[in-house]
């Protein structure tokens, strides 16, 4: 039978998910509310990925290249689904703009998430100060090829700030959670940074540095040993101005003393929030969210990559924050059990 | 959630916390859902969106439902207070009484810049608001409690049903109904305080039984039960929904005028989620009182790197080390306005942020950290920009801060106005004081209480 | 076993406190009603030392207070409370801040609170500067009067109190507030205010606090209590009357 299975999001577990689905010639209905693939990383122009360093565009747009031009999936952008009903085996759904109802054997949820708009944390400056920029804008001054570049006038920084934790580790925006990837991104465009800008001071504002597994050496130790990045164990609390620079307040802690040093740019590192749709999302789908927002897994040891609703199968970031690597992993997992469910629908929550 | 359940002792009967473990899945049905999120598709509003608006606890939801479950009352606000409904930090409603208001004064207003509070009354009067400043009010005590430490939670709960109480009552000496009047809190710790008070009476059931045996005591329940206003209003916030009328009376240009705002700790800091923030000012970003009122005058308000931060004050420190107090308005606050920003004022709307900023500068000669500021509050510039005299109304003369020059720079003849006041000085050793508001309305009950013949009606406020 | 331990500086003379009296203490903080709301957890993210106005100035960290009551380290409680404490300037910046929604600047308070529970010098003496203001708002309900201000008492201020010279009595009644046409209270305040007030006083333990800090204080607060609870009923009678 060859009833497509539907994945939902064409970023890298989606991506993911649609070719492992196709290689076993599974037809596949790959849908995505942007106006083209590669989610995140190409949406938001990342720069060098973690850990290979190639380039984004590279990276993922030859995952999109590979879909694209695979006549087993059926590529829908700029669409929604409207409506969804059925049965594990037997889905039905709608979507937006179209009369009629589709049909789908299995379902892969890899909607993703959203990046945190720091404009919810004032006091740290973004969208007060010019010079107050994301780790996703600096990501876009790598990839576009336009450079690091204070805003306000154009002038190359000598001094950037990299603020880690901005919305996440937060109880007073209710977001509680660590977004598992801004302290390996931040060491890694730090090092971009200083490769660019060889003038240029870094320094990374931490509470702890989670360059988890074999991350640890090439991030957090090379990033000081090559590039002389500084880090300083200390959550800002505030960035003002003084009419010429960017003021940053913290504590250091280790040295226990309050700081209040001037920086030329400085970068929060932003985290990952639940999908901005996650609220519609789980009321279409029919799908639970967890606590935080993000979408509920189901059992993890024996069924990976389900949620609350049996033949409903979730992959990527869209559970919770999640590195490119697993999610492409992750959309293997969840091809896998679509396929399983296929052959075998599951009449319960695994 | 994670399976675990956390150890006994933390599982307190009392614990009033609100995040966490008690967040809730929101469970739409998918019409709700597709309006909760419809908006994503065309604009963004960011004081709304993606903020811990489900996650922090609103605890006037916990208000409505313990008067529904008849343990308390709620003094409400009503159309007769012609409310303005006001955006607090994270997109909840506040409603802001503007009219038919209890004076709930300020020690360090009262006994140190009478100006500010009087100011405050003349622009109402100029607006025809009607209110009630009265003897029978106590100081909500915060000041002593936060400078020594005598005093705690219960003292400050039950002088805080006390005084809002009263407030509810006191039309009655008048003849008109109780919540007539609604109070409006002069002082920032006072606002800043009873916040947060008022947050653990509704979260603890343990402190509302400590002080209710108190408040029955001194006769002060209403139906057996706590009196709990609707909001706790802020004068600075009346200002705020009145900055346009106030605009409309305004006669002295200010356009050449540049001012720092000093936003104080207990206003926005305490309870932070209940205090106004508006779009239309500094873009929703920082607290927006005070400002909001100065760009509506035409005031040049400027930014400058030390805004958050503290005046120094200090609770003790103001009385009894002040080395700290002023070393720290000097550094931080002062001097950065005058380098920084070139201001011409600093604005503030608490009273120790403007006895501190206005205090502190002179010492400074001592060690050569010689800078002039002219400090004053916002009920006074605004007051002052309607055409208020500077000193038999605003006040002027008490503060150590110069104003000459600012006074200069408004058009206004300060050496004249101070002449007029010499000279007024000499009708006050007469007898022959002007005054606000009739004074015998001050005293609503006890010694010197004049009930109101024939009982007062809207037409004789 | 009754182990006495030294505190803080070994060659100090200040006596030994025993383990006993350190968890006796702890107890303290630790049962007040607020401790839980005030003290969740800690990342050490140092935001409230960052933005504490006293930390600039003063050797005190909210930060190490925070750590020393989540580690339960009974010495280090106790040596703060004896300074550390009263350098904090009550802003809740650091409440206001903190990731975690603790109120560092709200533990401060649990922790002045029971050092005057536990009658501490260091409260005395730190309260000594403050007693005029302890008396003026206890017995009257109001923090500062105008006729406290003095160039004397507030030196530091400059040489006037008003730039306009004229006795403080003329001045204030030139006040156009006629609740402020007082000098020894910032406004008039209604004696019957007063005495309910004296009950939630008493009814709160403010006046035991008091009572430990300052004994003649106290004695002196509580006799003009009396007056005024006497000076009313006489009142009260003659409506009768």
């Amino acid at each position: 039978m060859n009833t497509p299975v539907l994945v939902v999001g064409g970023g890298p577990a989606g991506l993911s998910a649609a070719h492992s689905l196709a290689s076993t010639g599974q037809k596949v209905l790959l849908v995505d509310k942007a106006d083209r693939l590669g989610g995140a990383p190409i949406l938001s122009g990342y720069a060098k990925l973690v850990p290979s360093g190639e380039w984004a565009k590279d990276a993922i747009g030859g995952m999109v290249q590979r879909i694209e031009s695979n006549p087993l999936v059926e590529i829908q952008t700029r669409t929604t689904i409207t409506e969804f009903s059925g049965a594990p085996g037997a889905f039905k759904y709608m979507l937006a703009g179209e009369e009629q109802t589709r049909e789908a054997g299995a379902t892969i949820l890899c909607t993703g998430f959203s990046h945190f708009d720091p404009v919810n944390k004032p006091e740290l400056g973004f969208g007060i100060f010019p010079d107050v920029v994301t780790t996703t804008q600096v990501e876009q001054m790598l990839s576009s090829g336009k450079g690091v570049k204070c805003l306000s006038d154009g002038r190359v920084p000598e001094r950037v700030a990299i603020l880690l934790c901005v919305g996440s580790r937060d109880r007073q925006i209710g977001r509680e959670w660590c977004s598992k990837i801004c302290c390996t991104v931040s060491a890694n465009l730090a090092m971009e940074i200083r490769e660019a800008l060889p003038q240029c001071s870094v320094y990374i504002y931490y509470m702890d540095i989670r360059t988890f597994g074999l991350y640890e050496d090439a991030y957090y130790w090379e990033s000081q040993e090559k590039y002389r990045v500084k880090y300083i164990k200390s959550r800002i609390a505030e960035v003002t101005s003084d009419g010429k620079r960017l003021i940053v307040k913290g504590e250091d802690t280790l040295v226990k003393r309050p700081i209040t040093i001037p920086f030329d740019l400085v970068v929060q590192a932003i985290g990952m929030d639940p999908n901005v749709d996650n609220a519609r999302i789980a009321s279409i789908f029919g799908v639970e969210l967890e606590r935080h927002g993000f979408l509920q897994r189901g059992a993890t040891y024996r069924a990976m990559g389900s949620t609350t609703r049996p033949g409903l199968l979730v992959a990527g970031a869209a559970s919770g924050p999640e590195t490119i690597d697993d999610s492409i992993a992750q959309g293997q997992a969840a091809a896998m059990a679509a396929l399983t469910s296929l052959k075998a629908p599951a009449t319960e929550a695994a | 959630m994670t399976g675990h359940n956390p150890p006994e002792d933390t599982q307190t009967t009392d614990t009033y916390t609100g995040f966490g473990n008690e967040w809730k899945p929101v469970k739409l049905s998918r019409e709700d859902a597709n309006l909760a999120t419809a908006w994503v598709e065309t604009r963004i509003d960011r004081r709304e969106m993606l903020t811990n608006k489900d996650k922090v606890q609103d605890v006037r939801d916990i208000m409505w439902q313990l008067e529904k479950d008849g343990e308390i009352v709620v003094h409400r606000i009503t159309e007769q207070h012609q409310p303005v409904t006001g955006k607090t930090l994270y997109g909840w409603n506040k409603r802001i009484p503007t009219n038919q208001l209890w004076h709930h004064k300020s020690c360090g207003q009262c006994g140190n810049i009478p100006g500010y509070p009087t100011s405050l009354l003349w622009l109402q009067n100029q607006l025809d608001i009607r209110y009630l400043d009265e003897t029978d009010q106590t100081s909500c005590t915060a000041w002593n409690y936060h400078g020594s430490g005598v005093g705690n939670i219960v003292s400050l709960a039950a002088i805080f049903l006390r005084n809002f109480h009263q407030a509810y009552v006191s039309s009655v000496s008048q003849g008109l109904p109780p919540g007539y009047y609604f109070p409006l809190v002069h002082c920032g710790t006072s606002f800043g305080n009873y916040k947060e008070v008022r947050s653990y009476l509704l979260q603890s059931s343990r402190l509302r039984e400590q002080v209710k045996q108190i408040l029955g005591k001194l006769g002060r329940l209403v139906d057996g039960k706590l009196l709990i206003p609707e909001e706790i209003v802020h004068y600075s916030e009346w200002l705020h929904v009145m900055r346009e009328r106030i605009a409309e009376k305004q006669v002295i240009d200010v356009s050449n005028i540049r001012a720092t705002v000093h936003p104080a700790c207990h206003v926005y800091k305490m309870v932070p989620e209940d205090v106004l923030y508006d779009d239309t000012v500094l873009g929703g970003n920082r607290v927006a009182v005070t400002t909001g009122l100065l760009q509506t005058l035409g005031v040049q308000v400027l930014d400058y790197s030390t805004w958050y931060d503290c005046c120094g004050f200090g609770f003790r420190h103001i009385i009894g080390e002040r080395e700290f107090t002023r070393s720290f308005a000097i550094d931080r606050k002062i001097k950065v306005a005058v380098e920084e920003a070139h201001a011409d004022v600093m604005v503030g709307h608490d009273t120790g942020c403007i006895t501190t900023l206005d205090k502190s500068q002179w010492i400074g000669r001592a060690v050569g950290k010689v800078y002039e500021l002219s400090v004053m509050a916002d009920s006074q510039f605004a007051a002052l920009a309607c055409g208020a005299h500077p000193y038999k109304l605003a006040q002027l003369h008490w503060h150590a801060s110069p104003f000459e020059g600012l006074l200069t720079k408004m058009g206004i003849d300060w050496e004249k106005a101070k002449a007029e006041f010499e000279a007024y000085l000499e009708d006050v050793k007469e007898g022959r004081i002007e005054t606000l508001y009739d004074p015998k309305r001050a005293i609503t009950s006890g010694p010197g209480y004049v009930k109101p013949q024939p009982a007062l009606t809207e037409a004789d406020q | 076993m009754n182990i006495a331990l030294r505190i803080g500086d070994p060659l100090s003379e200040a006596p030994a406190v025993n383990r006993e009296k350190l968890e006796e203490i702890f107890e303290d903080i630790r049962n007040h009603q607020l401790f839980d709301h005030e003290l969740h957890g800690c990342l050490n993210c140092g935001i409230c030392t960052a933005t504490c106005p006293s930390a600039h100035y003063y050797d005190y960290s909210p930060r190490e207070i925070v750590q020393l009551l989540l580690t339960e380290n009974l010495e280090g409680i106790y040596d703060a409370m004896q300074e550390k404490i009263w350098a904090c300037a009550q802003c809740y910046t650091c409440a206001a801040r903190c990731p975690f929604h603790n109120s560092p600047g709200g533990l401060i308070m649990i922790l002045r609170e029971t050092a005057i529970k536990h009658g501490m010098q260091s409260a005395k003496d730190v309260l000594k500067p403050y007693t005029r203001v302890l008396m003026k708002v206890i017995s009257t309900g109001n923090q500062l009067a105008p006729n406290m201000i003095t160039p004397d008492a507030f030196a530091d201020w400059g040489p006037n109190i008003a730039k306009v010279k004229a006795p403080l009595k003329v001045l204030r009644k030139a006040i156009p507030m006629p609740t402020m046409h007082t000098m020894d209270t910032a406004w008039e305040i209604n004696i019957k205010t007063s005495i309910e007030l004296y009950t939630i006083w008493e009814a709160t333990g403010v006046l035991g606090q008091l009572e430990t800090i300052d004994p003649n204080l106290f004695d002196v607060v509580t006799d003009l209590m009396d007056e005024k609870r006497d000076e009313y009923e006489e009142w009260l009678e003659e409506q009768e009357g």
